[in-house]
C-alpha cells in the first residue's frame, strides 16, 4: 500500500488532434486518505481528470499513476460515479446492486449499498429507469460505496440532490470514507458544498492544475490586504489579484517572505472562496502547489 | 474535515493479495440486460418452426391441415414459403450485426454506460469480451435455427427432381440456408457489429453499418463464390450435342456456370450470337461447331465451396474481433 493516492507528472489529455486539450502539464500529487475537492468552472478539466484516474481515458501524455499504479491496474480498487450517473435503465435497483455484487467478487459490501438505497426510502423494485436524477444519484453512490473502494472518485456527486439528501449522503460517505481510510477525490463548481467536507483541494482551470494542496495550507498562503496605499507596496509579493475598492485597494497577495506593511494596510486571512475566486479572476496568477501538493518536492525528499 | 489526521488503512478486502477472479457476472449480466431481445428471438425461431412444421405436415400428405385455413394448395404453398422465406433466413445475419452493433455495444458507449462497467470491476478488454461472447453464442444459435427451420421444411426437397417443389441447392438463399455458412455469417456478423459499435459509437449509425457491411460482404461472396472452387467441364462431339449446343454427360443436378461450343481451332463461342448474317464482333471467323461444352459444378462441390467461404468468412470474423480490441486498447489505458 502507497501513501500516494493519486500522483499526476506533466499529464495531458487531447480529445482530438485539433481540439485544444482538456487537461495540459498537470502535475499534482495527493497523499492517500484525503478528501480531496477538485474545484474549477466548467469545461475546466475536472471530469477529465477524473476519468483519466478512473482509467476511462488514456492520456496523450504525461503519467497519472493511481494507489501506486496504472490505472488499468487498480480497476478492482477503485470506485467511479461519472457526472451523468450512468445505470443501466432496464434494470431495477434490486438487479443493479446484484450486478454490483456480481461484478465485485470478494470486496462487495451488500449491507452497505442496500441501507444507501433504503436510507433514500427507495423501492428495491422500481426500474432505474423510473428514477429521478437525485434517486439515480443515489444508487450511483451506493454501488460506488458498495465497491470498498481504496479510492473513491466522484463527479459532481451532490449537483441534482435536494439538501437534505445532500447532507444526508455526505454524512454517510464520509463516515465510511473516515472508517476504512478510503481516499476521496470529489469535483464540484460548488464551494460552499466542499469547504467543509474536504480537506485537501485541487483548483483546475483552462486545463491546468492552478492550486493544489490542504485547505488549511493554501488559505495561510494568501493575504488579504486592504489598504488606501499605493500597490507598489506590495511588490516584493505575489499579488494574485487587486481592485479598487471605495477606500483604496483589496488585493489578495501570496507573500513570498514576511508580510511587513505600513500602518495603512489592514491584513487578513482570505476565505476559502475569496481565494479561489481571485484565483479564477485572474489566469495570470502563477499556480501554487503546497509542498506535500507537489511531485516536484517529494522526488527532492526521497532522493 | 473528519478524515484529516487519520492514516489510511488497507481496506479489509483480498485484493491486495490475491489475483482478481473473473466475475461470473459479467456474462450473466449480458443476458440480463438483454434478456426481453434473447426470449423474443427465441420466441420468433419457436414461431418460426412452427409455422413451417405445420406447412411441411400439410405438403407431406395432410392437406386437410391447409384446407381448414381456407387455401387450396398445399405444395404451392410451402414451394412459395420456402422460396421467399430462405430469402428472409438471409436476414438472420444482418440482425444478429444490428443487435451486436447497436444494443450490446454502441447503446452503452453513447449512453456513458461503459463507465459504469469499467469501473465496477469489468476491464474494457473483459467488458468486450463478455458482449463478444455473448453475440457469438447468440450467433451460433441464429445460425442454426435457420439451418433447422430450413431443414424442417425444405429436407429431401432441395433440388428434388420431378418433385413440384424445386429449390435449386445452388440457388444463393437455398445454399446459405443449407450449410456451415449459415453458422459463419452469423459469427462475422457479431464480429462486424462488435467492431462498428466500437468504432461509431452512436446506436442507430452502427446498428446500419454493421448490417451495411455484412450484407455487403454476404452480397460480395455469394457473386463470387462459385469461382472459388474449380469448375468441372463437359463436352461432347455427336450431332445431337452439336445441335443443343450442350453435352450430353452433364449430370441432372448439376450447376452450370457457362456453356457455348467450340469451333475446328478450340475456340469457344456461343452459337447463339455468331449466326451467319449477324455474327458478334466477338464471334470467331470459323462458326462451325465441332464440339459442345459446359462448365458446370456437380452438387458434390457444394460442400467444397461451403467450407471454402465459410473459412473465408470465419477469417473475416477473427480480423474484425482482433480489430475491436486492438481498437480498444488503443483507447483505454
Amino acid at each position: 500500500m502507497t501513501d500516494t493516492a493519486m500522483e499526476a507528472a506533466d499529464l495531458t489529455l487531447a480529445y482530438g488532434r485539433r481540439r485544444a486539450p482538456a487537461l495540459r502539464g498537470c502535475s499534482f500529487r495527493l497523499a492517500a486518505g484525503r478528501v480531496c475537492a477538485v474545484v474549477g468552472p466548467n469545461g475546466a478539466g475536472k471530469s477529465t481528470l477524473l476519468a483519466l484516474a478512473a482509467g476511462l481515458l488514456r492520456p496523450t501524455s504525461g503519467r497519472l499513476a493511481v494507489l501506486g499504479g496504472s490505472p488499468a491496474d487498480v480497476r478492482t480498487r477503485i470506485a467511479y460515479v461519472a457526472q451523468d450517473k450512468p445505470l443501466y435503465p432496464q434494470l431495477t435497483i434490486a438487479e443493479t446492486l446484484r450486478l454490483g455484487a456480481e461484478l465485485n467478487p470478494g470486496r462487495w459490501d451488500a449491507a452497505l449499498a442496500a441501507r444507501v438505497v433504503a436510507d433514500g426510502e427507495l423501492d428495491p423494485g422500481a426500474r432505474v429507469r423510473s428514477l429521478s436524477g437525485g434517486q439515480r444519484t443515489r444508487v450511483a453512490l451506493a454501488l460506488a460505496l458498495g465497491k470498498r473502494a481504496e479510492l473513491l472518485l466522484l463527479d459532481e456527486p451532490m449537483a441534482d440532490l435536494d439538501p437534505l439528501a445532500r447532507h444526508q449522503l455526505m454524512g454517510t460517505l464520509m463516515a465510511e470514507a473516515a472508517e476504512h481510510g478510503t481516499t476521496v477525490v470529489m469535483s464540484s463548481h460548488i464551494v460552499g458544498e466542499l469547504a467543509d467536507t474536504c480537506d485537501h483541494l485541487l483548483l483546475v482551470s483552462g486545463g491546468r492544475v492552478r492550486l493544489g494542496g490542504g485547505i488549511d495550507d493554501l488559505v495561510n498562503a494568501h493575504a488579504l490586504i486592504t489598504g488606501a496605499r499605493p500597490l507598489t507596496d506590495l511588490a516584493a509579493h505575489t499579488v494574485v489579484e487587486s481592485h479598487a475598492t471605495g477606500r483604496g485597494l483589496t488585493a489578495l497577495v501570496r507573500p513570498d517572505g514576511p508580510l511587513r506593511l505600513d500602518s495603512g494596510w489592514d491584513v487578513e486571512e482570505p476565505s476559502l472562496e475569496e481565494l479561489l475566486l481571485a484565483h479564477l479572476r485572474s489566469p495570470d496568477a502563477p499556480p501554487l502547489l503546497t509542498p506535500g501538493a507537489n511531485p516536484a518536492d517529494r522526488t527532492a525528499v526521497t532522493a | 474535515m473528519t478524515t484529516a489526521s487519520l492514516t489510511p488503512s488497507p481496506t479489509p478486502t483480498a485484493a491486495d493479495t490475491s489475483p482478481t477472479p473473473v466475475p461470473r457476472g459479467t456474462h450473466r449480466s449480458v443476458l440480463r440486460l438483454h434478456r426481453t431481445t434473447l426470449w423474443a428471438a427465441l420466441a420468433l425461431t419457436v414461431l418460426a418452426l412452427a409455422v413451417t412444421g405445420y406447412l411441411r405436415l400439410a405438403h407431406e400428405g395432410r392437406p386437410g391441415l391447409i384446407r381448414l385455413l381456407g387455401l387450396s394448395n398445399a405444395d404451392d404453398l410451402l414451394h412459395t414459403y420456402l422460396q421467399r422465406g430462405s430469402v428472409a433466413l438471409l436476414f438472420v445475419p444482418l440482425a444478429v450485426a444490428a443487435f451486436t452493433a447497436g444494443p450490446l455495444v454502441a447503446r452503452e458507449l453513447e449512453a456513458g454506460l461503459h463507465k459504469f462497467a469499467w469501473t465496477q470491476g469489468d476491464s474494457p478488454a473483459r467488458w468486450l469480451g463478455a458482449r463478444l461472447t455473448v453475440a457469438a453464442v447468440l450467433a451460433v444459435a441464429a445460425g442454426l435455427a435457420v439451418l433447422a427451420v430450413f431443414w424442417v421444411g425444405g429436407s429431401g426437397l432441395v433440388h428434388a427432381v420431378g418433385d413440384s417443389l424445386y429449390l435449386g441447392w445452388s440457388d444463393g438463399p437455398v445454399y446459405a440456408a443449407t450449410g456451415p455458412v449459415a453458422v459463419a455469417y452469423c459469427l462475422l456478423a457479431a464480429a462486424v457489429g462488435a467492431l462498428a459499435g466500437l468504432l461509431v459509437r452512436r446506436t442507430l449509425l452502427a446498428m446500419s453499418a454493421a448490417g451495411a457491411v455484412t450484407g455487403a460482404v454476404l452480397w460480395l461472396l455469394s457473386s463470387v463464390r462459385w469461382d472459388l472452387f474449380p469448375v468441372r467441364t463437359a463436352t461432347g462431339s455427336s450431332a445431337r450435342e452439336r445441335a443443343n449446343w450442350f453435352p450430353g454427360d452433364v449430370p441432372a443436378d448439376n450447376y452450370v456456370m457457362d456453356q457455348g461450343v467450340t469451333n475446328a481451332a478450340g475456340e469457344r463461342f456461343a452459337p447463339g450470337q455468331c449466326l451467319p448474317d449477324h455474327p458478334a464482333p466477338s464471334c470467331p471467323a470459323d462458326t462451325r461447331v465441332v464440339e459442345a461444352w459446359a462448365d458446370f459444378h456437380p452438387r458434390s462441390h457444394f460442400w467444397y465451396v461451403q467450407l471454402i467461404e465459410t473459412g473465408i468468412v470465419l477469417a473475416l470474423a477473427a480480423a474484425a474481433v482482433y480489430a475491436g480490441f486492438w481498437l480498444l486498447r488503443r483507447r483505454t489505458p
